[in-house]
Order: structure tokens, then sequence, then C-alpha cells
């Protein structure tokens, strides 16, 4: 019986120290999880944005040369597009969608081939690019003594194939 | 006494009469007699348009070439419809006279047998897009005649009948049956048609041939089966896709002012294209009665992502 009653206080003591560990390791996971739901968004964005750009066509240069040419404003679209799209998250985000797409590396090649001089990427096709560094605000790892804003870094890039 | 029971049950039956109370369908419209239905009115925008350009209320159709005897007319067959464009007119040519906007038509201009060029005018079409009037074709309405005579007569094969009364440059040289004789009349043998048709397909009714177009999936493109002969465009009579994978298309057969629109929903095989195989059928003086056949190769294409 005296055996017992010790396990009894031992497993107090032993509840009152794992509890937070418990709850900081769940806590965290929770977070990690949110930040993996919200990289999917961006990088969803990212690519919906891509590809709207590349369904913009030059219909001058079709009729032309029949050969399918970016519109000459795909970049501008596809900066539009990802602002709209970024938007659906801004909750999430540590900036307007607005400033997080103008800061975004668009590039749109209108023929091919072509190089791409941020990643070195040769594209034989006409082909637009999309590079971002999103902040995403991470509040439960700040308070872990961690970052609270990760930054996520986003590369699409999108042709017709 | 039957008499008298017969008009004292017709005056009964006259005392008993009521109104049938029938619906009328055109009661409730306040009016007793039946609507008349009105024309449609032609429902030009309301745009002021700038001077010298108007609503096009009768669409251009094809060329016509008639002959009766030894008179050959050259007409242009127009329906009336709204197509919501407008138009202007560039230029107004007598029978041989050149204008800067020969081959700029995509219907060609005709030329009568002994090689000029019939009379007519150039008409510019228009759309109202985005606030302003955006050219998108030229047009030329041929409106000619010519009289001939066969081979087998004994005067010289080409000859000009001076006439006093005869205008070097008439604004409409239209000869009628009538008043042939006042105007110059060109006597001439129709040369046996030998001219190469090349067959040509383009994006725009005057754009540059192509062999190859590239669209992207799902996307409608408009193709104009065309025909050059001795470098010079001649109007298509119809055309029909005899070959080929053509699409969603509407419609696989048409006439020359009609052009081909289709889209394709499903890429071709990893490295492979459709072809599309038109016949194209021309009939002019200069060509006679032909049919060639052109095709071009669609490669269809659709957006992707890059790993």
């Amino acid at each position: 019986m005296s055996w017992i009653r010790n396990d009894r206080g031992s497993a107090m003591v032993l509840t009152l120290v794992l509890a937070p560990l418990l709850l900081v390791a769940l806590a965290g996971v929770l977070q990690l999880g949110a930040l993996r739901v919200v990289a999917a968004r961006v990088r969803a964005a990212a690519d919906l944005a891509t590809l709207v750009a590349v369904n913009d066509q030059d219909d001058a240069e079709l009729a032309r040369s029949g050969a399918l040419r970016l519109s000459w404003d795909a970049a501008v679209v596809a900066r539009e597009y990802f602002a709209r799209e970024l938007a659906s998250s801004a909750p999430l985000l540590d900036g307007p969608a607005d400033e997080i797409a103008a800061a975004a590396d668009i590039a749109a090649y209108p023929s091919a081939p072509a190089y791409d001089t941020r990643t070195g990427t040769r594209y034989d096709r006409p082909t637009v690019r999309v590079a971002a560094d999103v902040p995403v605000r991470t509040p439960v790892f700040g308070a872990l003594i961690l970052r609270p804003v990760t930054i996520l870094h986003v590369l699409a890039v999108g042709s017709p194939r | 006494m039957k008499r008298g029971g017969a008009a004292a049950a017709l005056g009964l039956l006259l005392l008993w009469s009521s109104p049938a109370f029938a619906w009328d369908t055109f009661l409730e419209e306040g009016r007793s007699e039946p609507p008349v239905l009105e024309a449609a009115p032609d429902l030009a925008p309301l745009i002021a348009t700038p001077p010298g350009l108007y609503y096009v209320t009768d669409t251009y159709v094809q060329d016509v070439v008639t002959s009766s005897g030894p008179l050959t007319t050259y007409s242009t067959a127009t329906v009336h419809e709204s197509t919501g464009s407008y138009a202007r007119v560039l230029d107004t040519v007598p029978t041989g006279a050149s204008s800067a906007f020969d081959g700029s038509a995509f219907n060609g201009r005709a030329a009568l047998t002994d090689g000029r060029s019939v009379a007519g005018t150039y008409y510019e079409n228009f759309v109202f897009a985005d606030g302003a009037f955006v050219p998108i074709s030229i047009v030329f309405f041929q409106d000619d005649a010519e009289l001939a005579r066969h081979q087998a007569t004994t005067k010289p094969p080409v000859t000009t009948v001076p006439s006093p009364a005869a205008r070097p440059s008439t604004p409409r040289p239209l000869v009628s049956a009538c008043c042939a004789a006042e105007r110059p009349v060109v006597i001439a043998v129709p040369p046996a048609p030998t001219k190469p048709v090349r067959p040509v397909i383009s994006i725009l009714p005057v754009s540059i041939p192509l062999t190859m177009v590239e669209v992207l999936r799902g996307r409608a493109v408009t193709l104009w089966p065309r025909a050059f002969a001795d470098g010079r465009e001649v109007p298509v009579r119809s055309w029909t896709v005899v070959a080929g994978e053509a699409g969603d298309a509407l419609a696989t057969a048409g006439s020359g002012g009609v052009p081909f629109r289709s889209s394709w929903s499903r890429l071709a095989p990893p490295g492979g294209a459709y072809e599309v195989v038109f016949r194209i059928e021309v009939d002019t003086p200069e060509t006679g009665h032909r049919t060639v056949d052109g095709a071009i190769t669609v490669v269809v294409r659709s957006p992707a992502l890059q790993d």
C-alpha cells in the first residue's frame, strides 16, 4: 500500500514537469502545420500567377509568325494575380499582399531561347518566372524564442508546352 | 300555329342569349386588333462616328462573276445584316487603274480577261473597341463589266472600240447591256486559265501565310484559307476541311468570306502536331474553276509549370 501512495506523488510531479513540455511541443507542431499550409497556399498563388501570365499571349505575333509569344504585359499580369492570390492569405502574412507582390522578382521571357540570370536556367519556350520571399507570421515560434516571422522562398516557372 | 310557335321559340332564344365571354387574347393589351410584328430596328450603336465612317448594314459575302452571253459582270454579293462593324471608303478605282490599296484587300481584286483590274471601291472595316475604332480589314467591292467574243470570230483578238461619248475615268464603270456603246468596250478572247493557284492559310484576312501555327489548348483560333495566282490574291469561292484534326470547329466548310474557326481541347501526342488540310475552291477568269489543297500544321500547347 505504501508504494502506491509514493507512486501517486511521483505521477503528480511528473505531470507538472512534463505538461509544459508537452504543451510547447504541441504548440510547435500546430505552428509548423499552419506554416506548411501557408507555404502551400503561397506556392499555389505563385503557380497560378505564372500560368495566368503564360496564358496571356501576343495575338499580333501569332498572326505574324504563327508562334506563341508572351504578351508584353505578362510580368504585370503575373504580379497582379500573385497579389490577388496572396490577399486570400492576408491574415497570415506579415505585410500587405500588394507590397509582397511588388517586391517579388517576376520576369517574363517573351521569346525563346532565353537564359534566367537568377536561376541560370535556359528556357526553350516563352517563360514566366516568379520568385518571391513571402514573410509569414509565426507567433508561436516567436514565443518559443524563435523567429516570429518566417520567410518563405517561393519559385514558380511556367511556359506553354 | 307552327309559324307562331317557331317565332315564339326564336324570340325566347334571343331573349335568353348572352355574350359568350370568350377570352380575348389581346384584351389585356388594351387593343382589339392582333399585334403587328414590327421589324427589328437596326441597332446601330449610339456611338459618335468620325466623319467618313458609317455603320455597316450590308455585309460582304463574296465576289460574283456572272456571264450572260458576251457580257460578263463583276459584282459583289452582300447580305443585309449588321455585324457591329463600321466602314469607310478608301478608294474608288476605275477599270484598269491601279490603287495604293491593291493587294491589301482580303478578297483581292479580280481582273478582266485582258488583264486589267476591275473597277470597284475599297472599303476599310473597323470595330469599336476600348473607346476607339480599330481597323480590322480591307475589302474590295468590285463593280464592273465587259463584253467578249469568242475566238471563232474573224476580227482581231483584242480591239478597242472608241466612242465619242466615252470618258476614260468613269467613277463607276459599270456597263449595262443598254448603254454599252456609250463607253469603251473591250473585245477580248478569254485566255485559257493556266495560272497556277497557290493555297495559303493565315490567321487574319490579310496577314502573312503560315505553314505552322501554335495555339493554346482550348483557345479559339481563326484560319483564313486564301489563294494566290501569279502573285496576286484571288477570291476564294469556298473551302472545306478534307483531312486532319479539325478540333472543335463549328463548321468544316464555308465560303470565302467566312474563316475557319476552331479550338483544340486535346494535345497532340508528344512531339506530334495536328495537320489540317483545306480544299480551296477558286473560280476567277484568270484561274478558271479550280480546287487546290492547302495544309497547316497546328501545334497545341498548354500552359504548364516547370520543375
